[in-house]
């Protein structure tokens, strides 16, 4: 019984860690959905509060020691993989490398969604705006956005798609402002939901001069609004966010605005 | 420079050469693997740091001969973790990260999360060094069951049963009601 539950609880992780929802999972397992729900709830837990990229100002850093440690960048010249490959016993080695590099790829296939090509007269366009509110805090407050994913209805895939304008001065995108970062063709259809991968948020306050880092748990902020995307029409998308001051404390969050954020279609330019 | 001391020096150039984009790859899963651990983020981003660093050492020392791998930086993320905990333990238990939340929350329900949050790093610290090692190369890492058992050395049967009774265990330390 309890051999019978860890299989099934181990199953149920991989299908949402692959994009399942956890309503699915709980449907399919109706007799555990009791003693599953608050399991798969403590992993979600666990991935929001850990899941989350580093801050790109460590990344950096660390990159920057590394390749001064390194003293110059390495790169291996092509005459030696050449020359490797001229002798049999680098031959075999070189076929398990290549076996390696099909397999990463069949694995990176499952775990990278694909990506979808931008293009000036897609189907979808992503936009970023801002609710005024306590941004007039600020000189700057930069957002940056590394990628955008779409989950097709009905589907365990997520479709990618990485912005063109990666980060937004949310300062300049108030109110019925705001800054297209991505348009290209989505594949027409119904979507259930929607994740944008926040990786800095940074703003300038104007009082002080004083650089405010806000942090994002998970980077990620989950956007549950369904929509539908057509071949006929531009189906618009706004991702509506504001900066909320905490009164007590002095710090500032960033909140999302669900009711001012969603989807719109214009007509397709002929 | 003799024929066999030109071979050495491009080996450790392709060593160096794939090191450099181990770091563009696993870094982030690195820090994951060290936060998981420790609860702090900062010094799981300052040792996830260190990790490329001791392995760079290691490669130009000639303590390290094969290609470098992500198993190999596992390896040293996790004792660098053991050092870092061994330190840390003498000096009291590390403060847990604070966190800002985004959300379409009230604040009064943003700060309650927030709070939740920090019990849940304070909740996985009571895990076993096992239970963490599982659920960071679970959830973070993204391996499965059977990968994690290659890794520990254990049966993929093992780790199932050790993921089932980390997250009750999480769930009984929160003590959460949903």
């Amino acid at each position: 019984m309890t051999e019978d539950f860890d299989l099934i609880l181990d199953e149920c992780i991989d299908r949402i860690s692959h994009g399942d929802s956890l309503a699915d999972c709980l449907s399919d397992y109706p007799a555990y959905s009791e003693r599953l729900e608050p399991l798969l709830q403590s992993m979600y837990d666990v991935q929001e509060v850990y899941g989350s990229a580093p801050s790109a100002d460590a990344k950096r850093a660390a990159r920057h020691k590394l390749y001064a440690a390194l003293g110059k960048r390495y790169r291996m010249p092509l005459w030696s993989i050449f020359r490797a490959i001229s002798r049999p016993a680098m031959l075999a080695t070189v076929a398990v490398l290549v076996l390696a590099i099909v397999g990463a790829l069949v694995v990176s296939s499952v775990f990278n969604p694909p990506t979808l090509v931008p293009s000036p007269d897609g189907n979808f366009a992503f936009l970023i705006s801002d609710k005024p509110g306590d941004i007039n805090d600020f000189e700057n407050f930069d957002v940056t956005i590394s990628e955008v994913k779409l989950q097709p209805a009905g589907s365990k895939e997520w479709l990618r798609l990485t912005p063109e304008i990666g980060t937004v001065d949310l300062t300049q995108v108030q109110g019925e402002q705001f800054q297209e970062i991505w348009r290209g063709d989505v594949p027409a259809g119904q979507y259930s939901r929607l994740r944008v991968y926040v990786t800095e948020t940074r703003g300038n306050l104007k009082s002080t001069g004083q650089t405010i880092d806000v942090k994002v748990p998970g980077n990620v902020v989950h956007m549950p609004i369904p929509f539908e995307v057509t071949d006929d029409t531009v189906t618009i998308y706004t991702f509506d966010i504001t900066v909320v001051g905490m009164a007590d404390d002095g710090t500032y969050m960033l909140k999302l605005q669900i009711n001012e954020s969603g989807t719109y279609q214009q007509p397709k330019a002929s | 420079m003799s024929k066999r001391n030109r071979e050495t020096t491009r080996r450790i150039d392709e060593h160096e050469s794939r090191l450099t984009s181990l770091y563009e790859e696993y870094y982030d899963k690195l820090v994951r693997y060290v936060y998981v651990h420790i609860g702090d983020r900062e010094e799981a981003e300052d040792i996830a740091g260190e990790v490329f660093l001791n392995a760079l050492k290691s490669l130009r020392s000639g303590q390290e001969q094969g290609m470098p791998s992500q198993w190999w930086l596992f390896r040293i993320a996790h004792n660098l973790t053991v050092d870092y905990l061994r330190r840390t333990s003498k000096r009291g238990l590390v403060p847990a990260d604070s966190v800002v939340l985004l959300g379409d929350d009230d604040p009064a329900d943003t700060a309650e999360k927030k709070v939740e949050f920090e019990r849940l790093i304070e909740a996985m610290k009571k895990l076993t060094a096992e239970q963490r090692e599982v659920i960071s190369l679970r959830f973070l890492w993204g391996l499965t069951s059977k990968e994690v058992g290659d890794v520990l050395g254990k049966s993929d049967g093992a780790v199932r049963e050790m993921q089932r009774a980390a997250l009750e265990r999480l769930r009984g330390i929160m003590g959460v009601q949903r």
